[in-house]
């Protein structure tokens, strides 16, 4: 291991990289070897500026190796090594012990944030030692417990740290800003809908996912939207996942423990949602990491799309691989969809009437109810509200969201430490052999399952997700066992009451 | 004054500017295949070659932008075969001087160091 180290990302993941310099007689001239991309390679530019602006000036033939050889080096992040691996061998610093550098350089040698500060954050806590990197990413690897490192405003001031002629300050553990979740609808404004609001609460308190059906304009999306407002906070350890991935793509993060809320559009295409591309950066959905991934208008999704999603659902993983190579990224989000039950979405409406054949209306539930539908907890029917309902404008409509935050919270504490030695964080992330081990049933439980699976055909995975959710459901009211009602209750969330087929 | 004599006064001038400024001068008008070095000098370690230009006042352009991309090129290969030749080891570099002639008054020097940085891939 050489003394200057850099990183190059793979996936979440930082890899150190070895920066070998060999300066020799010669006309002036840089070369980069060791797989460097067009923004490495570029760099030599950078740091020729950068180091002649504090004085030192390259002269002779300069090789820079990047090691390991036969690794892809990508990105501006390796700048600040490469500089800092010149002025050593020009001896203009000495390092005694090995140290990460990661930033890119202005031309007058200012240092400009990067991506990938906190995965190389977490290398240098494992490999104990310091790195250096720009102001700007203090913030978040403050955030990171454990790590010695140092911000340097420009190469100058690193420079003259290194040669102990001055010295940088460090970066401190900074805590969490204290949560103020955006309750934006907050859901004693929404009129109505108590069954859809009851239903939100078990989502967010168990990670279930959801799907939300009913005809425009009764307020699919705005429930959606208020789930945002009764998340339970990040935990430290989910906070550095959620941190990680971010990073990765350079997006600025939020000191605070709110969960992910990500929107995608229809149109988005299977690379946006799931990750990809030739960097292999991650999608939509790993941004969406233990927070909630909203489809709205769910039936209009590309079918490819949708049959994607099946795998990270389940396993809480997704692997991305191309031809330059394989990552995965995390991807344990709680799926949100909304639909119309029919193409003109007045099927089961009180008022209007539905006007769809009924070959119209087969080709649309057969788009809906793939294996996607059997991954979803909890289906919910949202009808549309009658017009006194709607009229009724004073008063609060049941509970406010900031009160069934707390309950929430308080259910996936109690989740968090009934899992904690499986290493898990909610109900609906359990495996098969867990939900038969793990859930305690009340004694009439038994018979009732017996009973309702035989009478609504129930299959191993649908009574294993019933369970799961009727694990919630007790969490919520505080039981350490499952009652019937709480089964009852999870049973009413089952798909086919929505959607109308009878699977 | 023909362009001949304009050129060794200028070669004159530029070799005292680059005493003033302490260098060794190694040689002038030193010949090798392909070409003529101006001034090979010695610059703290580092060998110049100094490609000096110059020009009396009332041209267009000014003396150090009449070096294109064809006189960089055999600029590069001559000096490769001088540094061969002399069996020099360490750094070197390629400078140019450009030297604005003003009949009435003092020329202006405009010195333009390592004019090869960054435009030779390795």
């Amino acid at each position: 291991m050489g003394p200057v180290l850099g990183v190059t990302l793979k996936g979440i993941e930082a890899i150190p990289i070895d920066v070998e310099v060999e300066i020799t007689g010669g006309l002036f001239v840089i070369a980069v070897v060791g797989l460097p991309d067009a923004a490495v390679k570029e760099a030599r530019e950078r740091v020729r500026a950068a180091l002649r602006v504090n004085g030192i000036h390259l002269r002779g033939r300069i090789a820079l190796n990047l090691a390991p050889a036969d690794l892809p080096k990508v990105g501006s992040l390796l700048d600040l090594p490469m500089a800092v691996g010149l002025a050593m061998e020009t001896g203009a610093v000495r390092l005694a012990e090995p140290a990460l550098f990661l930033g890119e350089l202005a031309m007058d040698g200012r240092l400009r944030a990067t991506k990938g500060a906190v995965p190389a954050a977490l290398l240098a806590r494992k490999m104990g030692v310091p790195l250096y990197l720009p102001p700007e990413n203090a913030r978040e690897v403050s955030l990171v417990r454990g790590v010695k490192a140092f911000a340097a405003p420009d190469l100058g001031a690193l420079l003259g740290h290194l040669a102990g002629e001055c010295s940088l300050p460090p970066v401190l553990d900074s805590s969490l800003d204290p949560d103020d979740p955006p309750a934006d609808p907050d859901l004693c404004d929404i009129k109505g809908q108590a069954a859809a609001k009851r239903a939100l609460e078990i989502a967010a308190a168990g990670h279930h996912n959801l799907l939300l059906v009913g005809s425009p304009g009764s307020g699919k999306t705005m429930l959606a939207r208020a789930l945002r407002g009764i998340l339970p906070p990040l935990t430290d350890e989910e906070r550095l996942e959620t941190l990680l991935v971010r990073s990765t793509l350079g997006l600025r993060t939020r000191p605070d423990r709110t969960r992910p809320y990500r929107i995608v559009h229809h149109t988005a295409s299977t690379i946006a949602l799931c990750g990809g591309g030739s960097a292999l950066k991650p999608g939509e959905i790993s941004l969406a990491h233990r927070g909630v991934l909203f489809l709205d208008e769910f039936a209009e999704f590309h079918r490819d799309l949708l049959e994607a999603l099946r795998q990270p659902l389940e396993d809480g993983t997704i692997t991305v691989s191309r031809a330059s190579g394989s990552v995965t990224y995390p991807a344990r989000v709680l799926l949100v969809c909304a639909c119309n039950p029919c193409p003109c979405g007045y099927w089961g409406d009180p008022v209007e009437t539905c006007r769809c054949p009924a070959h119209v209306l087969e080709k649309y539930r057969n788009r809906l109810s793939g294996p996607i539908l059997d991954r979803i907890d909890l289906h919910v029917s949202v009808p549309r509200l009658t017009p006194e309902e709607l009229v009724c404008l004073e008063g609060q409509h049941g509970p406010s969201s900031e009160e069934i935050r707390r309950k929430v919270s308080v259910a996936r504490e109690i989740q968090q430490e009934r899992w904690k030695k499986e290493g898990f964080h909610s109900n609906a992330e359990i495996p098969e052999k867990l939900v038969r081990t793990g859930i305690k049933l009340s004694r009439e439980v038994r018979p009732f399952m017996v009973q309702a699976a035989r009478g609504m055909r129930l299959s191993g995975r649908g009574i294993s997700r019933v369970l799961k959710v009727a694990r919630t459901v007790a969490d919520l009211r505080g039981s350490p066992e499952v009652g019937v009602e709480d089964v009852c209750e999870a049973l009413a969330y089952r798909k086919g009451g929505v959607t109308g087929d009878s699977a | 004054m023909d362009h001949l004599e304009t050129g060794r006064l200028g070669e004159s001038l530029a070799e005292r500017y680059f005493r003033g400024k302490g260098w060794t001068i190694l040689g002038r008008n030193v010949r090798v295949k392909f070409g003529e070095l101006d001034l090979v000098a010695l610059d703290e370690g580092e060998l110049v070659i100094v490609e000096v230009r110059t020009r009396s006042i009332g041209q267009v352009l000014p003396a150090e932008e009449s070096v294109g991309p064809r006189k960089l090129k055999v600029l590069v290969r001559s000096g490769r075969i001088y540094v061969e030749k002399c069996r020099w080891t360490g750094p070197w570099r390629i400078d140019l001087l450009g030297i604005n002639l003003d009949p009435g008054g003092s020329p202006e020097l405009v010195h333009l160091p390592d004019i090869t940085a960054g435009r030779i891939d390795a």
